[in-house]
């Protein structure tokens, strides 16, 4: 071979290949133009009202569509949004809305609204999910998770236009909790001329795949696994500065997210793994923000198990435990001590509630006095999944297995696949179970309602079986009224109620995360709900 | 040879001991098989080599750095995973699992392989050009592609994925030993022996058999390496074996989760298998220049 | 010729009948309904189901069903994702070419660097610079791929910053899928800035390629040199010597050719590791190919999905290989067929 050749074909070689792959990153001012935004899963679909994960309402609430009323990002109070104004008559049953002119619907290549939004809209809206009749409520399954588990259906005597901008909606009951009902992730406001143009066409269901709404940006496409693209909405009503484009990368790992997120692949991650928040703290270029989550982890007792029935066998095992060990060790400091159902983003929080503490001593005597013996054996059941209230709970019920050996009660834990799980512990066959609760609003009813009233056993989120008929007045009580000072008050009561009870025993309140880098400009951190991109922008 | 000789009587070392002085002369192959000698020591006495329960979690001790850096400690050798489980325990079991497994199923293939290929080989006419080539076009799907299946059939786990494995193994074998078989069948020994009136069954004991062995020896040590990195790479997928089974590639899968903020958990585990098929290859490298050596001299 | 074309179109067809009725019986192996496993529509009610399986000739004998399931297949119905719901045959029209695309640069790349330094080494033989060649090529090859993903994703992604971690471009560009090759999807789209989409997309294939191509690239050198060092070895070599031709002569009118007749059937075997090297380093980059789409499949048990793309990959593959043998029977007739050397 001649000498020389081969030397001077690899320098060749490295030479062109470092053309394309040693250089820079790019830096283009094109990449300024958009905000990839990597989700943890896929939506269900685009309409949150048929859905109650909160990956759907993330892609789509405050992206796509508008509400008629929002939470404000700093306080979490109630604010006007599609209503520019609203009014309560003097009874509670009467709410009356004005109505914003002039918000315009997307124009995509699948739909062209002819006119702007009105109150045509909030009635095909609220009708849809209200109504059995409807004709669009049977499409795409015909349920409503959020409304039905609120029972908002049935306590709405009618939804009425009184113009063209103005509706009123007519309540059977009081309900103090219904304002924040409408500002939630899934009380959207669809186009009644769009769903009226698909029927036409004779696909109805496209409507919850191919969205339009009002929202700061249109729906461009999707695909499953792989990205939602979005496109600015130009004619959007707050006129707030935007990037053009919006995409949700679809990255189920987190530790993939997070590697996107250092470098630069995404501009936003969401939810980033307890484990890593210390690298995100650590990077000057990357930003932390957490909010103290709407959730509740607990440890609930099956109330019409013998010996579980006992309040003082409850008190005895809420004694036994250390919280504070189970949040160092399961939540990694990601989280806030239990002392109640409410955690402290809600404005019923009662931070002087009484809570038990560590004792085994005492629990060992509780027992005593119940009659139980050492070497009692009984079952915690570990949900199998991870969730934010609960981020590993097998590692938190070994925890708790070691705590009940020291009060002498041997305890063997349980799992099963997530959908048998949920199965065995709507019919009752547990002893105890860890597991939580995430709540769509900060509305206290949204945390006692469907945790432990009597009527929330057959719908199987009641996990400690407990019916108290003093509790179920209590909170119809604090419903009756708008007073948020009387409502504080009913609720202090119903703290104190169950702090004697004990049904269950509440751990750990999570902060939920979200992590992203500086080049983003104006991203709020919504203590309810879901990610808002609306307003936010790049500079590189 | 090294022995002093008094006497100048010709020494002739048997073939096999001929291929070994040749392998002896390579020092890397040498090397190599001393490394690979030490895993199978860590595979078999895997229970007395591990500091550690390679299952046993420790919550006081979670992502404790390896004991070369800083903050590590010596009495977590090379750290500690998510869950507090010792490392290098892990690993020392995890050596057992991966190349265990993939010695079986190697010497599983082969005796299938070699069974097959025999018939294949003393078997002639269209019928068995027919399934030859079948045979040569199924070889060419990937063995991840059978571990997918199968685990779709049967599910998950480290004997299905062994399955898999033999299965994409086999057809090697039997090629190499039917062209082995039919070339050999041709030789004059052979026909030597016929006519003394050795049945088929006799010739393949007697005669094929043993000249077939170091052929079998360099296929054997091909498909082991292959089998340590399919082995680890179902592992890794999660198709094989299942965490907390500590095998090579579930433990590389299971650091990954923590990848950025403990490096080691992929670093190690991955070295271990990178060191196991080096091992390999250089040994089964060593073996073939040393055959090659001999059969040139 | 034609005779050796007969052959191989008989064996190639044969291969493919074999692999169909391998899909079709994965119907009724996977676990679950074979109507659903079949077609991926799960009937709502008896008369939905009782008609599809009218369609599907359920209700006769195992080889009408399978002679009707060879109609659909190739008239393209392949049913549709247990999942997504999308058509099996646009979601693999999407996930093939990623693949393809992937595992032909590594190729080119590993033909491109490791014949050469395979030839260099051959002619270098048991010198220094071929032990040092070989030595570094047997490090490379016992990589396993995976691993050697991960550490470039931590040392040049993660440390370095200078590639991407995942994907084919960055998702700010629009790229409709026109071919499945992104780079020609590039050229072909409007309304984007080229070059800059070129710079990215080349970016993000960096790595993912790399890895593959690293493991292709010793395997081809360790081909080559094994092959030089043996046709060094022949007497015509010999004889060329001793008529005094200049090494350089020897080399590129003896060499080149009669190495290189010996390595094509090896192609054949490589492309089957490198289709499997790229599916493993799929899943890590999040490269949208064919293997990132199996490997999903299979967590989430779409028994449809991997019915037909067991069918896809292996009929990708075999034709590959059955024509690259081919081609080599053509070249070279005097070589016993399906002659394979070792690594």
């Amino acid at each position: 071979m001649q000498p020389g050749i081969v030397r001077r074909w690899v320098v060749m070689l490295t030479t062109a290949l470092c053309v394309v792959a040693c250089s820079e990153r790019p830096q283009d001012p094109f990449y300024e133009s958009g905000i990839i935004y990597c989700s943890e899963s896929n939506p269900v679909n685009f309409n949150p009202q048929l859905d109650t994960s909160g990956t759907t309402a993330d892609a789509t609430s405050h992206q796509v569509y508008g509400r008629l009323l929002d939470f404000a990002a700093d306080s979490g109070r109630i604010v006007p949004s599609l209503a520019s104004s609203w009014k309560v008559s003097a009874d509670g049953l009467t709410y009356t809305f004005q109505l914003r002119k002039g918000v315009s619907f997307h124009t995509t290549d699948y739909f062209t609204p002819s006119r702007p939004f009105n109150a045509d809209d909030v009635l095909f809206s609220i009708n849809r999910w209200r109504l059995p009749t409807h004709p669009y409520h049977g499409v795409s399954g015909g349920r409503y998770p959020y409304f039905e588990s609120l029972g908002l259906a049935e306590n709405i005597a009618a939804v009425n236009r009184v113009n063209g901008y103005r509706i009123e909606i007519i309540l059977n009951r009081r309900d103090s909790s219904f304002l924040a009902n409408l500002a939630t992730d899934f009380s959207i406001i669809l186009s009644a001329e769009y769903a009226q143009h698909l029927q036409n066409m004779g696909t109805p269901e496209r409507i919850d795949h191919y969205p339009i709404g009002t929202g700061p940006y249109k729906f461009n496409s999707y695909r499953k696994d792989h990205f939602i693209r979005y496109q600015r909405h130009d004619e959007h009503w707050q006129n707030q500065p935007s990037a053009a484009r919006l995409i949700y990368d679809i990255t189920p790992k987190s530790s993939l997210r997070l590697a996107k997120l250092i470098t630069g692949e995404c501009d936003a991650i969401a939810f980033p793994a307890q484990t890593e928040l210390d690298i995100i703290r650590e990077r000057e270029n990357l930003l932390l923000a957490e909010k103290p989550g709407l959730n509740i982890g607990f440890w609930a007792f099956n109330t019409q198990r013998p010996p579980f029935d006992n309040p003082d066998v409850r008190r005895a095992l809420a004694f036994a435990i250390d919280k504070n060990t189970l949040l160092e060790a399961v939540y990694f400091g990601s989280a806030s001590r239990a002392k109640t159902l409410l955690p402290a983003a809600s404005w019923a929080y009662q931070g002087d509630a009484d809570d038990t503490a560590y004792n085994p001593v005492l629990a060992r005597k509780l027992l005593d006095d119940a009659g139980i013996e050492p070497g009692f054996t009984m079952t915690i059941w570990a949900m199998p999944v991870e969730r934010a209230y609960n981020p590993n709970a097998a590692k938190m019920a070994e925890l708790i297995q070691r705590y009940l050996a020291d009060v002498g009660i041997r305890a063997t834990i349980v799992s099963y696949d997530w959908t048998t799980f949920r199965r065995h512990l709507r019919e009752g066959l547990h002893d105890s179970v860890l597991i939580g609760w995430s709540a769509d609003n900060g509305d206290p009813d949204n945390f006692y309602r469907p945790l432990l009233s009597c009527g929330a056993i057959p719908s199987g989120t009641n996990r400690a079986m407990w019916c108290n008929e003093d509790y179920d007045e209590l909170l119809n009580e604090a419903l009756q009224t708008e007073d948020i000072v009387r409502r504080k008050a009913i609720y202090q009561q119903v703290n104190r109620l169950l702090y004697e009870r004990l049904p269950l025993v509440p751990l750990a309140h999570a902060y939920r995360y979200r992590a992203y880098r500086d080049e983003l400009d104006g991203m709020l951190i919504n203590p309810y709900g879901g990610v808002r991109f609306g307003g936010v922008t790049k500079a590189l | 040879m090294p022995q002093f000789s008094l006497y100048e009587e010709e020494y002739h070392p048997s073939p096999l001991k001929r291929t070994w002085i040749e392998f002896r002369n390579s020092h890397i192959a040498v090397v190599g098989l001393v490394v690979l000698a030490g895993l199978l020591l860590f595979s078999l006495f895997a229970p007395f080599l591990a500091p550690y329960d390679p299952l046993a979690q420790n919550i006081d001790g979670l992502l404790i750095p390896p004991s070369w850096t800083v903050n590590g400690s010596i009495s977590h050798l090379f750290g500690t995973d998510a869950l507090g489980r010792d490392v290098f325990s892990r690993i020392i079991y995890g050596c057992r699992v991966t190349l265990g497994s993939s010695i079986l199923l190697v010497l599983l293939a082969m005796l299938i392989g070699v069974t097959i290929g025999t018939v294949a080989g003393v078997m002639q006419g269209v019928r068995s050009s027919v399934i030859n080539h079948l045979l040569d076009a199924l070889m060419a799907i990937p063995t991840l592609l059978i571990a997918i299946i199968i685990v779709a059939i049967v599910g998950t786990g480290l004997v299905n994925s062994m399955w898999a494995i033999t299965l994409a193994l086999i057809p090697q074998f039997i090629h190499h030993t039917r062209s082995f078989v039919r070339a050999e069948m041709k030789k004059e020994y052979i026909l030597a022996s016929r006519l003394d009136g050795a049945t088929n069954r006799q010739l393949f004991f007697n005669s094929i058999l043993p000249n077939m062995i170091e052929m079998l020896v360099v296929q054997g040590t091909l498909a082991l390496s292959i089998a340590v990195i399919d082995i680890s790479a179902l592992g890794f997928l999660n198709l094989g074996a299942q965490p907390p089974l500590p095998e090579l590639g579930a433990i590389l899968a299971d650091g990954l989760d923590v990848a950025y903020l403990a490096p080691w958990n992929v670093a190690l585990p991955g070295l271990t298998i990178f060191v196991m098929v080096l091992a390999i290859n250089i040994v089964g490298d060593g073996l073939r220049s040393a055959l090659r050596k001999r059969l040139v001299r | 010729m034609i005779n050796v074309l007969t052959r191989y179109l008989t064996l190639f067809v044969l291969t493919l009948l074999v692999l169909a009725a391998l899909s079709f019986s994965l119907a009724y192996l996977f676990p679950g309904d074979v109507l659903t496993n079949l077609t991926g529509l799960t009937p709502q009610n008896d008369m939905q189901r009782e008609a599809l399986a009218r369609q599907y000739k359920l209700d006769q004998p195992y080889v009408v069903q399978f002679y009707h399931y060879l109609g659909q297949l190739l008239s393209g119905n392949w049913g549709h994702s247990f999942i997504s719901g999308l058509p099996l045959r646009e979601e693999i029209g999407i996930a093939m070419p990623a693949t393809i695309e992937l595992a032909t640069y590594a190729m080119l790349i590993a033909l491109i660097v490791g014949v050469p330094v395979g030839y260099y080494a051959g002619m270098r033989s048991y010198t220094p610079i071929d032990h040092t060649i070989n030595s570094v090529s047997l490090f490379s090859y016992s990589f396993p791929v995976f691993w050697l993903a991960l550490l470039f994703i931590l040392v040049f992604s993660l440390e370095l910053g200078i590639a991407p971690l995942s994907g084919r471009v960055s998702l700010l560009f629009d790229i409709p899928d026109a071919t499945g090759f992104i780079l020609l999807d590039i050229l072909l789209a409007e309304d984007i800035d080229k070059g800059l989409a070129l710079s990215d997309a080349l970016h993000h294939m960096a790595l993912p390629t790399l890895a593959i191509a690293i493991i292709t690239t010793a395997a081809m050198i360790r081909m080559t040199r094994r092959s030089v060092i043996d046709v060094l070895g022949r007497p015509y070599i010999t004889a060329a010597r001793s008529r005094g031709l200049s090494r350089w002569q020897i080399f590129s009118r003896h060499i080149v050719r009669n190495a290189l007749l010996p390595i094509l059937p090896l192609m054949a075997i490589q492309i089957t590791t490198l289709i499997t090297n790229a599916m493993i380093v799929e899943t890590l980059f999040s490269w949208p190919g064919i293997g990132n789409w199996l490997i999903q499949a299979i967590y989430q048990r779409d028994y449809p999905a991997l019915r037909v793309g067991m069918l896809a990959v292996s009929t990708l593959v075999i034709t590959l290989t059955i024509l690259v043998d081919l081609f080599n029977r053509l070249i070279d007739p005097s070589r016993e067929k399906y002659e394979r050397a070792t690594v």
